[in-house]
This record gives structure tokens, sequence and C-alpha cells, in this order.
């Protein structure tokens, strides 16, 4: 039977008078023989990753937008705190207006934000979430079959390592803090270069991988003589040995080539400094060494902070920090914004856009990682001199192996932030018909940016 | 068919108009369609039944603010008839530092964003204790002599006259004489505070809080006369209700909400009043307390007035006036974190404490009592919405006393962050070195690298 549907398609309808979309997953009818590609002979594997970065963009309530092009839909200009983006613009849509709805809880500074895009819950409480966040979903999608289900860096030399990827609400991922750090969990001991012809299934994998069977038997048992809230804690702990197991199975087997894939050289370890342009360059680095790493198929998902909520971050020489300026910068009376904040914002950017070209930079098949890649990136707050949740800047990079029409501005007068993040799941691939909850609560994604 | 409401066990609701524009918030909304035939007002009912009150009109408070009368054309930190010289100046930390007896090394090394003792989230706990042989001068102002906060010198203000002396104090935009409001003398040139109306970061940073759920404020008026707009026998009420704003598509406060008022043991206000020409003015003071949109948290208001304007549109908008405890302000301030407070606004929080006391006002024990309080006004934008009685068995009728149902306070009078500050810091539970009077400033080996 000829369908008329392929690994790009969408199901649609109207819901209350409002475009519905659901992704499909991969079905095998789209796969060619081996499964291992596109029956189109597109290369099968989509990457999806956050990339987060504290205190937001310049948009006022006096009207002086440093971020919001004033153009919708394909073609946007560039507005100063983007310029950054102006390399990869025709791969990166922004998203203007949508904003974290709290349904009376209040608006947790610096945190309340993030955790409604990523959880699609307004959080009751900072340091945690209330649900999980999403990428984990995503990563349930299209994660397995990767020696790493994801990995999360965190570039911004904090004090505490950042993470806001969490399974639970409660417990965060640990990130990997230095390039070095990276590199050695990507390329280091385990690693399995995919071109080399000398390949051999690790007898240290095998052990491991025999350790787990022999408790099978014993685990099944253990399931069949608990109580049901027992079950339930049996359940999420061997929901991750499982993983666990499938992660070793995928490292028993023989990895595809991949023609992109060029080991990189250890990088040296760098001295530790918050400064604006230190974190710009460890955030280079480690960008180099992740896009290798989703290039070399270690891993399809991954979470990328560049500053926490609260950023460290200061200009080299000064006292203050840029956390401190957005909030005790007077707003321009001629400009209608903060130039301090703003100045600040658009170096942040400047990170963002080495992250997104060193993606790009990498050639697959007819196009780049980035190309068959989806990268969400937001911040935690709109306006960050009151803490606003309003207006938070998200964007979506990367055509998502063709599924993303990108290069558009939306904007909304309001909406919610789960919009953007409901789109991203279901570009991707994840089976997600609808996200959050309350009035962030939405099936809508949004339908222009999605071939 | 004039007390016809909708069920009121909805906990949250979420309303979409023509598939786009979402309303969202836990307050309940009445039905448009009971609203067609009825002759009420938005926000109005004529309360037959008690015989109480002729009329009532509801609103909840969408907006408050201190009244602070801006003098400048554009801009916060600019100069206008109100601070001739703009806003107190950014303060030069370095050089408090060593005027407090640092040396300069060590003021350097206090302010350095790559000192760890520095929190990028708290700030720098030892500038607290630059007072007379190091004492915390949060918590001991006098420790350190008055480093000054710049007042208002300009001739215009704005709230209520509270003692009916038309000589002394402020003259209204409109020509109104005698406008005690020394609060604004004292405050009005502090950078948080100064700004066009709803522009100023203080207003901002508290609006956006509570109308994001922080807590909601209700008003009743009511009356016995015949005309509401000129009515003799008026009283004014302020409440709490439990029930959360709801924001439209814009992110504006939506009107015709309903609220039910929570009775509150300590937030409750009743004021004698009458109407003239739509404008509600006190008829003999009263002592309240509301909730205050700063650090205070509490609004205690001794003598206190309202001048307050019923608009055709259906809001309500004005002051209410009165004399508040000026060391509950100061404490508020310390509580929210002296050294964030001190480097994000501007000020000295000493300076403060002293600025307040020299321009206080009144004393509740006399003429020659100490003056505990100091004049204040609260600006407030209202709208109209159904305000329901606690039980939310019916619309409120008259304005009465909720107090004697009220539920036992928690025992938290004093504002700020809570109970993790101590003395106007946030102790860093990690550091190996407290701040303090004996605190070791310099790092090992510092002082060759920290000049």
């Amino acid at each position: 039977m000829n369908l008329p549907f392929n690994r790009r398609s969408f199901l649609r309808g109207l819901l209350s008078g409002s475009a519905v979309c659901v992704a499909l997953p991969v079905l095998d009818r789209f796969l060619n023989c081996s499964g291992s590609a596109f029956a189109d002979g597109a290369k099968l594997p989509v990457r999806f990753g956050t990339y987060f970065w504290g205190l937001g963009l310049t948009d006022t309530p006096t009207g002086g937008t440093r971020w919001v092009p004033s153009k919708t839909g394909p073609g946007y200009e560039i507005m100063p705190e983007l310029e950054s983006l102006k390399p990869v613009k025709d791969k990166v849509s922004v998203f203007s207006g949508f904003r974290a709805i709290g349904d009376g809880r209040a608006n947790l500074v610096h945190w309340s934000g993030h955790a409604s895009i990523l959880s699609g819950i307004a959080p009751a409480a900072s340091g945690r979430f209330d649900g999980p966040s999403f990428d984990t979903r995503i990563a349930d999608a299209i994660g397995t079959s990767t020696r790493f289900k994801m990995i999360d860096v965190d570039a911004s030399m904090s004090r505490q390592p950042v993470s806001y990827s969490t399974r639970t609400g409660n417990g965060f991922a640990t990130p990997e803090t230095t390039p070095l750090a990276l590199y050695t969990r990507l390329f280091g001991a385990g690693f399995q270069d995919p071109n080399s012809d000398n390949w051999k299934p690790d007898p240290a994998i095998m052990l491991r991988q025999s350790v787990l069977s022999a408790v099978k038997d014993q685990r099944q048992a253990l399931m069949a003589g608990v109580g049901k809230a027992d079950q339930i804690k049996l359940d999420q702990y061997f929901t991750s040995l499982r993983d666990m197991e499938n992660q070793l199975a995928v490292q028993l087997q023989k990895p595809e080539h991949c023609e992109a894939c060029v080991v990189p050289t250890a990088p040296k370890e760098m001295p530790r400094s918050a400064s604006v342009d230190a974190v710009r360059a460890n955030t280079k680095t480690m960008a180099k060494l992740l896009a290798m790493g989703l290039a070399c198929n270690q891993t399809r998902v991954f979470n990328f902070v560049h500053t926490a909520g609260t950023s460290e971050t200061y200009l080299a020489g000064q006292s203050k920090i840029y956390h401190q300026i957005t909030h005790d910068e007077p707003t321009d009376a001629e400009l209608g914004y903060q130039p301090e904040t703003s100045k600040l914002a658009s170096l942040v950017m400047q990170a963002l856009g080495d992250f997104l070209i060193e993606l790009d930079a990498i050639k697959e098949g007819s196009g780049t990682v980035l190309d068959n890649s989806l990268i969400m990136a937001f911040s935690d707050t709109g306006y960050a001199k009151i803490h606003s949740i309003e207006n938070i800047p998200m964007f979506l990079a990367g055509r998502a192996g063709g599924k993303h029409k990108a290069g558009q501005h939306i904007h909304t007068t309001g909406e919610s932030v789960t919009r953007v993040s409901l789109t991203a799941q279901q570009l991707v691939g994840a089976p997600v018909g609808e996200f959050g909850a309350g009035s962030m609560k939405t099936a809508r994604p949004i339908s222009e940016v999605m071939a | 068919m004039k007390r016809r409401f909708i069920a009121i066990a909805v906990a949250a609701i979420t309303i979409a108009f023509s598939g786009s524009t979402m309303l969202q918030g836990s307050a309940l909304l009445r039905s448009s369609a009971l609203l067609q035939g009825s002759a009420m007002a938005h926000g109005s009912a004529v309360a037959q039944a008690s015989g109480r009150a002729q009329w009532t009109k509801t609103y909840v408070v969408e907006w408050n603010e201190p009244a602070m009368y801006y003098g400048a054309k554009t801009g916060v930190i600019d100069p206008g008839t109100d601070c001739p010289k703009g806003t107190n100046p950014e303060i030069d930390w370095i050089k408090v530092m060593v005027d407090a007896g640092y040396t300069l090394e060590e003021a350097k090394w206090l302010r350095n964003p790559a000192n760890p003792t520095r929190s990028p989230v708290h700030g720098q706990n030892q500038m607290a204790f630059r007072g007379e042989d190091r004492a915390n001068v949060y918590i001991n102002p006098t420790s350190t002599p008055d480093p000054g906060l710049v007042g208002v010198s300009g001739t215009i203000g704005e709230g209520v006259n509270l003692d009916g002396d038309e000589t002394t104090g402020f003259t209204s935009p409109t020509g109104e004489k005698g406008i005690d409001n020394n609060f604004y003398k004292t405050c009005g040139c502090w950078k948080t505070y100064r700004g066009p109306s709803r522009l100023s970061s203080g207003a901002l940073q508290f609006n956006d809080s509570m109308r994001n759920g922080a807590w909601t404020t209700v008003i009743v008026v009511s009356g016995k006369g015949a005309d509401p707009m000129n009515d003799d026998n008026v009283t004014v009420g302020f409440y709490m209700s439990n029930d959360k704003m709801v924001k439209d598509g814009n992110g504006n406060i939506a009107r015709d909400y309903t609220f039910r008022i929570a009775p509150h043991a300590r937030y409750e206000g009743i004021l004698p009043a009458r109407t003239s020409n739509g404008r509600i003015i006190s008829t003999a003071p009263a002592d309240i307390m509301l909730r205050d949109p700063g650090y205070a948290l509490n609004l205690e208001l001794l003598r206190a007035r309202v001048n307050l304007e019923m608009k055709p549109d259906g809001s309500l908008t004005g002051y209410v006036g009165g004399y508040r405890p000026w060391e509950a302000v100061y404490k508020g301030w310390v509580n929210a974190r002296g050294p964030v407070i001190e480097s994000l606004t501007w000020v000295q929080l000493p300076g403060v404490y002293y600025a307040l006391r020299r321009n206080a006002d009144y004393s509740p024990t006399g003429p020659s009592g100490e003056k505990t309080h100091i004049s204040f006004a609260l600006r407030i934008d209202a709208l109209p919405a159904f305000v329901m009685t606690p039980d939310a068995s019916k619309e409120v009728a008259s304005v009465e006393s909720y107090k004697a149902s009220a539920p036992r306070e928690t025992g938290r009078t004093v504002g700020g962050l809570g109970t993790f500050v101590v003395d106007g810091i946030v102790p860093d539970r990690n550091a190996k070195v407290q701040a303090g009077p004996n605190a070791v400033i310099l790092p090992p080996a510092a002082s060759s690298t920290n000049k």
C-alpha cells in the first residue's frame, strides 16, 4: 500500500480551531533494509541538544529590544544581540513573545523560566523541577543506539557544576565541566573508533554484560515477591540497569562507519576563570569536542550549559559581574535599554554562535552535523533586570535532518514556552503528542517551522 | 438574576479564546453568558439582600507601588525637578572599604569577581563589616558615620494629606496642597524607587511577582447612599485573596475574574470615606495593615487615608497613605541581603537608616514622642473584579472585618528572603573562613597578584 507519509510527515488535525501536529515515530517502512539509513538514503541519526545561557536578552518595557526582529516568518533581520548567529541564520529559528505561566505559583528567580521550558511545569520550589526534563524523553526515543544515551556538558566554569537535566525532578545530571573531562568521556577509555579496521569486542564490556545477565533471574523473582510500591521503585532501578545493558550491547557491536568522525587530540587543562572571554573559549573548545562526539556517533542527545541562570561571568578587569549589571544598570533614556547589559548579552551570544558554527563545520553527507541536529537554545529570563519570565528568548537551530523549516522568526503575544518545547520534541521524533501542565499544557506545536 | 455565579470549585482554569489567546490562573471567571441581561456594572452589585449597603463596587489590585513623583523627562538617573542632580550616584565600594579601615589591596580583593568569598548570588559578605571595630553596619547602622542619602528637593509629590495641614508637605501634580509623603522625600532619588509610573525597577520587580501569583489584594467599596459617585457614607475595605490574578494573552491582568476573600490576621484595612464625583476620600483616619509591595512584607499604616478615583472604565486608581514604621522598611532591605541591595541599588544602607530616622514625622505616642513612623503613600491601580465572601457563598455586599475568622498567624513577621539570611548576609556554609570582624581578607601569597 502506498501511504502518503514519509519520515518527515506529521499527523495533522484541528483542535478548537488550532492546528495540531503529531510526529510519527521512525517506522520500519521509512528505513532501508538494514535499518541503518532512511530509505531515501539520508542518514538516520538526528541529534538533539539543549543549549542554555543565563540572564536572557535585552527587551525592555520601554521598548528597547535588542533581539526581537520586527519581521516575522522567513528572512528575519539580524538584531544586534543576534549578530553572532549571522553565519548560520538560515539554520536558526527565533521564537519571541513566549512566556512561562505560573498558574499562581510565584516566579522563582533564575529558576521558573527554564524549569517551565524543560519540564512543562512551573516549579513549586527552587532547585528542583516538578517533573522530568524533556531531554530525557528524547534520549529514551533516539539515544538508545549510541554509546552514551546522553551527554551533559557545563562550560560555565561556575563554582558548582550546573545541569538542568533530570529524570525525577530532584536529582540533576552530573555534567562534564572541563574540556579534558569531556574528551576523556567521549574519546578516552571505552571509545571505539568507528572507522578502525581492527575492531574487536572489548572483553571488559563482555564481562560487565555477563554480570548483569547473571542476576536477571533473581531480578525477576524479586519483582514478583514485593509489594506494588517496591515494584515501582525496583522498576525505576531496573530501568536504569536495562539502559546500561542496552548501552553495553551497543558497544559489543561493530560501530558503523562514520565518514565525518576524526578522533581529536586531547585538549589541555584550562585555568578556571568565569570571565566572559574564558567561558567563551571553554564553550568553543567543548563544542568542538562535542561536535566530533556527535559525528563519531558516541551520543545523539546532549545538554550544554554555557552559563548558569545566576551567571557568574564578568568582563576581565571589572569588579561587577554580569548578573549584577543586569540588575543595577539603569536604562539609558535615549537608547531605551541598558547598554552595558546589552553588550554583555551580545558577548554571551557569541558563544552560541561559536557553538553552532562548530557543529556546522563538520561535513556529513550532503550537509553538516548541524543540518542533522536540532538544538534548542534558551535562557531563564526575558528582561533580566526584574527576572521576568515573559518573552524568554528561545531558538531552534539546525535542520533536524530536514524536518525543521529553519530560518524563521515566530512571534506570539504571551503564549506558553512549552509550545516551543513540544515542537522540539516532535521535530526529533519523540513520541509526544502534548507537553506541559496547567496553562502550559499544550498539544499545539509550532507547525510553521515543521516541514 | 443578579446573584448567579458559576461553580466555585475551580482550582485552575485555562480558557482559550479564538484558539489563540490564552487566559491562565486560578481565579474564577464569571460566565459571560450569565452576565447577559444583567443590569449590573462590571465589578459592582446592588446589595438588596443585606440591607447594609445600597451599592458595592469590587476590584482587584493589578498594580501598586510607593507613590514617588517622577520629575524628569526620561530615564531613571537623569536630573529632574524632583532630584536636580539625578539619583544618588553609583558608589565606589573600594573607597568605602578603605575609608572603613581596610587596605587598598584588601578592598580590591573583596570586590574582585574572582574572589571565592564573593558569591555571584549573595554578594560579598565582608561588606557588612565596615562599622567601628568592624561592626556589622546592617544591624548596627550607627556604628558608622552617616554616609548620606540624597533626598527629593522638589516641591511636587503624590499621596494623601494625612494631617489636614495644607501648609506642610508637597503639592500634588494637580495642585492639592499638604501632601504628606516623607518616605518619598527620603527615598525618591534612590535609583530603585525612581522612574516613570510603573517603570521604576522596584515597582517592576514586586508587581511582576504579585501579578505572577505571590499575593492578591482585593478592594471592596460600599455605600449607603443612592448614588455611588456622590455618597457621604462610604466604606473602603482592603482584603487578601488566595485566588491568583489571571493574565490575558497580552500579559495584562484580566478584568472581571472572581476572587474569594481570604481572612487574614494582619492584612486588612477598613476606612470610612465619602465619594464626590467618583472620588473616594477618607472622612476619618484608620489604622490598617496591607501587604507591602516591597521587602518589608508588612505595610502598617497608622492614621491611614485614601484618595481614590472610580474611573469611567470601571477601574479604580489613586492612593492609600498613612504613617508606616520606618525601621521595618530598613530591616526589609537588610533582610533582602545587604551586600546585594547596596551593590544593585547604589545606596549605603546605613545612609538609608539615618535618612529615614531623620525624616520620620509621626509618633504614635504623641507629638513629643519618638518619631517611629514616616508618612507614606501607595499608588494603586485596580480593575473591576467580582469579590466573594470567604465561603464563596455570595458576592460581598458590604465592607466588614473578617479578621476574627482568620487562621492563626505563622509567626513570620519580618520580610526578606527567608531564614538563611543572618544579620543581613547569607553565610557560606562551605566556606573555610566566614566573613566577620576578624576575617582574614587576603588569601595566602595574594599580595603580589591582586593589586
